[in-house]
């Protein structure tokens, strides 16, 4: 319950990363989305009654229908997974195995809106979302669907090119990434927090300050194959 | 391998992937429209392209290298896994193939369910109807005595106009009415099914005793003649569609009760696909309903043998429908239709 991360091991061997989406977001996106209906059943029943009278209200009631329905699902499929309430919250409808859904999941997925909706307020999604480690309301267990936090952009950008040193000791594998994540992320900070850092590693670089971060640069290049 | 040289090795690779993932994957018409001035990496090279990048992802993570690489390869195997396991597009001249003889199937495939869920409407409509007519009390016991006027009104023979004078544009939105009603009824006889088939049980129930209420009691005071003429034509597909959707919900209901030898989750998802498959044809059905009912029902001008005869063929094309439909065409997979 308390780790949302997810892997999924996809048939060529390798993990999927998924961040199943908790209660809250979802919840809130599902309010997005209703006020969005509103907005449009309004605008909708202004349109449509202005312009055809009785007949306009026929209209209406299809469109209600629709959108009772199957608003959700046609989102979800044309839009990769997302309703303008999850695009809002960064959400997306993903299948367990990590592809995009399709139309049947979706629609089983919001068909069965009806029961996790039961008794009041989605009482019954709330609660087994809470007990599924992947944070599942009963209709994305029934569907095979999963939502999740679409993927942030990563911003970290490829180390800058120094000239090379050789490190004074032998680095293990976990400390050579340590130093290269250090080189990576390095530029993101402070000056003075990025030699706050590099003080940290005096038994390696031998120095402290501006000089140790430099260092420490020049070893990530030696240790990522500059030389 | 150091992490540049293993870059520098395969840079050229991923950017091929990467231009091919954001030109070629986006849109299938886009992808389809250019197909001819396409000169980058050709779509059949792209699963092995994908293998490889997988392969080199698990070697890159193996071997320690930095976030930069893993992070972009990560990146772009989740984009490929997207486009290659995404599901099939839906083809118009598959789900026309679906509902004549997919669906006729899948119910009978089902017939335990689908004869359970008939009972369990059709019994207590007839009990019900029997009993008022025996003593027509009863029907005060089931419906407060506003409804009752508003039935008797609803359906009086004596009434100067046809049985329900509408207007067509009273037919088109009690088209949109009973559309949104009836569909919604189906639905949720079907979805409520997954609280261990209890709530289908009581919508079919309910159901059953409402329409035997409805029906008994107008056919006690002697409006009968009216009702039946309204009835008859859209009784075939809807009281069907109900039962059907009702043997769904009974199905899901019994893969959360007997998931046999799947796992729960699994019979589950099993159930949940046919059910939703079998929900498309009910959907079908109801929509067809609500045509008849808003568009033919409601004429009141017919003589009552066309409207009974309407009637009894739709009862004649809906059973042959369910039970010869697809009994020729070859087999195929129901799971992949629609």
């Amino acid at each position: 319950m308390l780790d949302t991360y997810r892997q999924v091991v996809t048939p060529e061997g390798v993990a999927l990363h998924l961040r199943a989406a908790g209660a809250v977001p979802r919840a809130l996106a599902w309010m997005i989305d209703l006020a969005l209906r509103a907005v449009i059943y309004v605008a909708l029943f202004r349109a449509l009654v202005g312009l055809f009278g009785e007949a306009g209200n026929a209209i209406l009631g299809l469109a209600v229908f629709v959108m009772t329905w199957f608003y959700q699902v046609l989102f979800e499929v044309l839009m990769q997974g997302r309703t303008p309430g999850k695009w809002a919250l960064g959400l997306r409808v993903v299948a367990a195995d990590g592809a995009p859904v399709g139309w049947m999941a979706s629609f089983t997925r919001n068909l069965l809106r009806v029961v996790d909706a039961l008794p009041v307020c989605y009482a019954v999604g709330l609660i087994t979302s809470l007990i599924d480690p992947w944070g599942r309301r009963l209709g994305d267990m029934v569907a095979g669907t999963l939502v999740v936090h679409a993927a942030r952009q990563t911003d970290i950008r490829a180390a800058a090119v120094s000239p090379p040193l050789a490190p004074s000791m032998v680095l293990l594998p976990h400390e050579q990434a340590a130093v290269v994540a250090f080189a990576e992320r390095g530029p993101n900070l402070t000056a003075a927090r990025q030699a706050e850092l590099a003080d940290l590693t005096e038994a390696l670089t031998q120095a402290r300050g501006e000089t140790a971060v430099m260092r420490l640069y020049g070893i990530a290049n030696w240790l990522l194959g500059r030389r | 391998m150091r992490q540049e040289h293993f870059v520098a090795r395969h840079e050229a690779e991923w950017r091929e992937l990467e231009r091919w993932l954001e030109m070629r994957a986006s849109s299938a018409r886009n992808a389809r429209s250019h197909r001819r001035d396409w000169t980058g990496l050709r779509d059949d090279k792209i699963p092995e392209r994908h293998r490889r990048l997988c392969q080199q992802l698990a070697l890159a993570r193996r071997r320690g290298y930095s976030a930069v690489v893993t992070d972009r390869l990560q990146q772009l195997m989740q984009r490929g896994h997207s486009v290659l396991y995404r599901t099939k597009p839906v083809h118009w001249r598959r789900s026309v193939e679906y509902l004549l003889a997919g669906f006729p199937r899948l119910v009978r495939a089902e017939w335990r369910c689908m004869l359970a869920a008939a009972l369990l409407f059709w019994l207590p409509l007839i009990s019900i109807f029997v009993a008022i007519q025996v003593r027509p009390e009863l029907a005060a016991g089931l419906f407060d005595a506003q409804s009752l006027v508003r039935f008797e009104q609803m359906y009086d023979p004596a009434r100067p106009d046809s049985a329900l004078g509408r207007t067509n544009e009273d037919d088109l939105q009690m088209f949109a009415h009973y559309i949104g009603n009836n569909v919604g009824i189906g639905f949720q006889t079907f979805a409520s099914g997954l609280v261990a088939g209890l709530g289908t049980v009581f919508v079919l129930i309910f159901n059953g005793v409402m329409i035997g209420g409805v029906a008994g009691h107008l056919q006690a005071v002697g409006h009968g003649e009216p009702f039946w003429r309204f009835v008859a034509g859209h009784s075939a597909p809807e009281l069907t569609a109900i039962v059907i959707s009702g043997g769904a919900g009974l199905r899901l209901g019994l893969s959360l009760i007997a998931p046999g030898q799947r796992r729960r989750i699994d019979s589950l998802i099993h159930g949940g696909r046919r059910g939703a498959l079998i929900c498309i044809g009910v959907f079908a059905m109801l929509v067809f309903a609500a045509f008849v009912e808003a568009f033919w029902s409601s004429i009141g001008s017919v003589p009552s043998s066309i409207k009974y005869g309407v009637g009894l063929a739709l009862w004649v094309l809906v059973g042959l429908w369910l039970l010869r439909g697809g009994r020729n065409a070859v087999h195929r997979d129901d799971e992949d239709a629609a």
